[in-house]
C-alpha cells in the first residue's frame, strides 16, 4: 500500500484563504460603501456574482447526488473537492441576506406599490407577493442545506470509521434527494431571477439554470483538481484518466446547454407571442446582441470542436484552457441574462462587477480552503475508492 | 471454392490475468496477427494487445458533417429556392426552422456511420471462423481464455510459436486447419 498525502498543507491551506477571504472582504467592503452612490448598480453585480457562485454550489450537490445515485465507483477520488463546494450552501444562504433585506424595491419591480395596477401581476400576486417568496426562499436554503450537511457528514464520518452502513445511507437519500434537488432549483431560479422580468415566462428556464450550474461545477472541480495537483497533492491519485471523463462530462453537458437554450429561444421565435419574445427583444437590444452571438460562438462552437477530441481532453494544459474558458462564457451567460435589466440599451461593465465577483468569490474560495484542509482530500475510507485509484477509460 | 489453408495455432489459458500477461508477451515479441478470447471484457486488453485506436470516431464524425450538411442543403433548396412558402410571416430561409431537422439528421447519420461502421470493421456479421474448429472452443465461452495466432503472421513458425504459447502458460495447444 502506498503512503497518500492525505490532508491539503502549505500554501493553499494556510496563506491562500487568507488572502482570498481578505480580497473577499475588501471588495465587498467596496460594494457596501458604493451602496449610497449607486444602489441599482450594486444589487444588480451583487445578484450576478450571486447567482453564479449559487449555481457553482447547487452544480456541486448534483454531482454529489448523482454520483451516489448511479453508485459510481470512477469519481470517488474526486468527492471531496465536490463535497467542500456543495457545503459552501451555508455562506450563500448568508450571502442572500443582503439581496432580500436591501435588494428587493430595485430587483424586482414586482413589489413595486404601483404593481397592483398591473392586470397580469394582480394575477401572479398569489404566488408572487414578498411573503410566500421569503417563506420559499426559507425553504429553498433549508433543504439545500440539510442535504449537504446529510452528505458531507456521513462522508467524513466515513473517513474515521470505514462503516459502509454511510454509502448505504447516502445512496438511499440521493434517491429523494435528487427530487428535491431539482424542483428547489427550478422554482428557485424561478423567483430569483426569471421574476426579473415578472410579466415574461419560460418553462425551461430552471433547466437552462440547471445546464448552467452543472456544466459550472464539473469545469471549476476540474480546475480544482488541477490546483492541487500543481501543488503536489493527489498527484498519482487524480489520473489523465479521471480528467478523460470529467471532460466528457463538461462536453456532454454542454451540449445540452446548447439544446436547452436552442430550444427556449426556437419556440418562443416560432410561436412568436409578444408577452414571450419581449424577453428576447430586451436580450437583443443594443450590444447586448453581440453579447448573444458570442455566447453562441464561446460557449458552442468554440467548445464543440475545440473540445471534442479525446487527446485535448487528455492534454492537461488544453483542457485547463477549455475549462477555465468554460467558467468564464458561463459568467457572460449569467451576466447576459441578468444584467439587460439593468442597462437595456447595451452592456455597461462597471467596476462594481468585478468587485462583487472578487467579494463573493473571496470569501467562497477562502472558506473553501479553510474547509478543505479539515479532513482529507479524498475519501480515504469509501468502499470503492481502489476503483476509482484504478480507473481506466476503455 | 474456398482455398484450404491452415489457420493457425490455438491454446487455451485459466485465467485472464495469464491471458494478459501472454498478449503482452506476444506483443513484445513482435507479434500483430493474433487474436485472444474470453467469456468477459477485460480492461487493458487493448494495450496488453497493442492494438491501435479505432478508425470508428472518424467515420462517425464524417457521417455527422454529411448528415448536417445534407439536411441543411435540402431545406434549403425546398423552402428557399425551388418552392418558396411563406410560413407565418418568416423568411424563406429561417436557419432557426431548420435546426431541428439538421440535427436530427446529423444524429441520425452518425448514429448509422458508428453501428454499421462498427459492424464493418469487426468484420460482422460472421457466421464462421476457423477458431470454431479448436476442441475446445465452447470452454472460452464460460470459464476458460484463448489466444490464436494466425500463421499469416510475419514471426509465425510452428514449432517456435508453440513453445513460446507453452511458456507464456497456453495449455492444450492445437494447430487449427481452415
Amino acid at each position: 500500500m502506498v503512503e497518500r498525502t492525505e490532508k491539503l498543507t502549505g500554501f493553499l491551506a494556510d496563506k491562500l484563504p487568507k488572502i482570498l477571504l481578505l480580497m473577499g472582504t475588501l471588495s465587498l467592503a467596496f460594494c457596501a460603501v458604493s451602496y449610497g452612490a449607486n444602489p441599482r448598480q450594486v444589487l444588480f453585480s451583487y445578484m450576478t456574482a450571486f447567482i453564479f457562485f449559487l449555481a457553482l454550489t447547487l452544480g456541486s450537490l448534483f454531482f454529489i447526488l448523482i454520483h451516489f445515485l448511479t453508485r459510481a465507483g470512477w469519481s470517488v477520488i474526486l468527492r471531496r473537492i465536490a463535497e467542500t463546494l456543495m457545503n459552501n450552501i451555508g455562506l450563500m444562504a448568508i450571502l442572500f441576506l443582503p439581496i432580500a433585506f436591501f435588494g428587493m424595491h430595485e430587483l424586482y419591480h414586482w413589489t413595486h406599490a404601483e404593481a397592483i395596477n398591473d392586470v397580469i401581476l394582480q394575477k401572479k400576486a398569489g404566488y408572487l407577493n414578498i411573503k410566500f417568496f421569503f417563506v420559499r426562499a426559507v425553504i429553498f436554503f433549508g433543504i439545500w442545506f440539510w442535504l449537504a450537511r446529510v452528505f458531507y457528514n456521513n462522508s467524513v464520518a466515513q473517513d474515521a470509521t470505514g462503516d459502509h452502513s454511510h454509502t448505504l445511507k447516502l445512496q438511499k437519500y440521493a434517491t429523494f434527494g435528487v427530487i428535491l434537488f431539482a424542483l428547489t432549483l427550478t422554482f428557485s431560479v424561478i423567483d430569483w431571477v426569471m421574476s426579473m422580468t415578472p410579466h415574461w415566462y419560460s418553462t425551461m428556464f430552471g433547466v437552462y439554470y440547471f445546464a448552467i450550474s452543472t456544466v459550472l461545477s464539473l469545469c471549476v472541480i476540474t480546475i480544482l483538481a488541477m490546483t492541487l495537483r500543481r501543488a503536489g497533492f493527489l498527484k498519482n491519485e487524480i489520473t489523465v484518466e479521471h480528467y478523460h471523463d470529467m471532460g466528457k462530462l463538461v462536453y456532454g453537458f454542454n451540449i445540452f446547454w446548447t439544446y436547452i437554450a436552442f430550444s427556449q429561444y426556437f419556440l418562443i421565435w416560432y410561436a412568436n407571442i409578444p408577452e414571450e419574445t419581449i424577453w428576447f427583444r430586451e436580450h437583443f437590444m443594443g450590444s447586448w446582441n453581440a453579447v448573444a452571438v458570442f455566447l453562441v460562438l464561446g460557449h458552442f462552437v468554440v467548445p464543440f470542436l475545440g473540445f471534442m477530441s479525446r487527446h485535448v481532453k487528455r492534454n492537461l494544459i488544453a483542457h485547463f484552457v477549455v475549462v477555465c474558458w468554460m467558467v468564464f462564457i458561463t459568467i457572460v451567460d449569467l451576466y447576459w441574462i441578468i444584467m439587460p435589466n439593468f442597462s437595456p440599451e447595451g452592456i455597461e461593465i462597471s467596476l462594481l462587477d468585478f468587485a462583487a465577483f472578487m467579494g463573493i468569490g473571496g470569501l467562497y474560495f477562502g472558506l473553501y480552503f479553510l474547509r478543505l484542509r479539515k479532513h482529507a482530500l479524498f475519501p480515504k475510507k469509501d468502499p470503492r475508492l481502489e476503483e476509482s485509484l484504478h480507473f481506466h477509460n476503455v | 471454392m474456398r482455398k484450404k489453408h491452415s489457420f493457425g495455432v490455438v491454446c487455451e489459458f485459466q485465467s485472464a490475468a495469464i491471458l494478459m500477461k501472454a498478449a503482452t508477451g506476444l506483443r513484445d515479441a513482435g507479434f500483430t496477427k493474433f487474436e485472444t478470447y474470453s467469456p468477459f471484457p477485460v480492461h487493458g486488453m487493448d494495450d496488453a494487445m497493442g492494438l491501435k485506436h479505432s478508425k470508428l470516431g472518424w467515420i462517425v464524425l464524417c457521417g455527422g458533417i454529411t448528415g448536417l450538411s445534407g439536411a441543411l442543403l435540402l431545406q434549403w433548396w425546398t423552402s428557399a429556392v425551388d418552392y418558396k412558402l411563406t410560413i407565418s410571416g418568416k423568411p424563406f430561409f429561417s436557419y432557426q426552422a431548420f435546426v431541428p431537422v439538421s440535427f436530427e439528421c446529423m444524429v441520425l447519420f452518425s448514429a448509422f456511420c458508428a453501428v454499421f461502421g462498427m459492424l464493418a470493421l469487426n468484420g460482422l456479421p460472421k457466421l464462421y471462423h476457423p477458431v470454431f474448429k479448436y476442441s475446445r472452443y465452447h470452454n472460452a465461452t464460460s470459464h476458460t481464455f484463448l489466444i490464436s495466432i494466425d500463421k499469416n503472421d510475419p514471426l509465425y513458425k510452428e514449432q517456435e510459436t508453440a513453445l513460446l504459447l507453452q511458456q507464456l502458460g497456453g495449455e492444450n495447444l492445437e494447430v487449427v486447419e481452415d
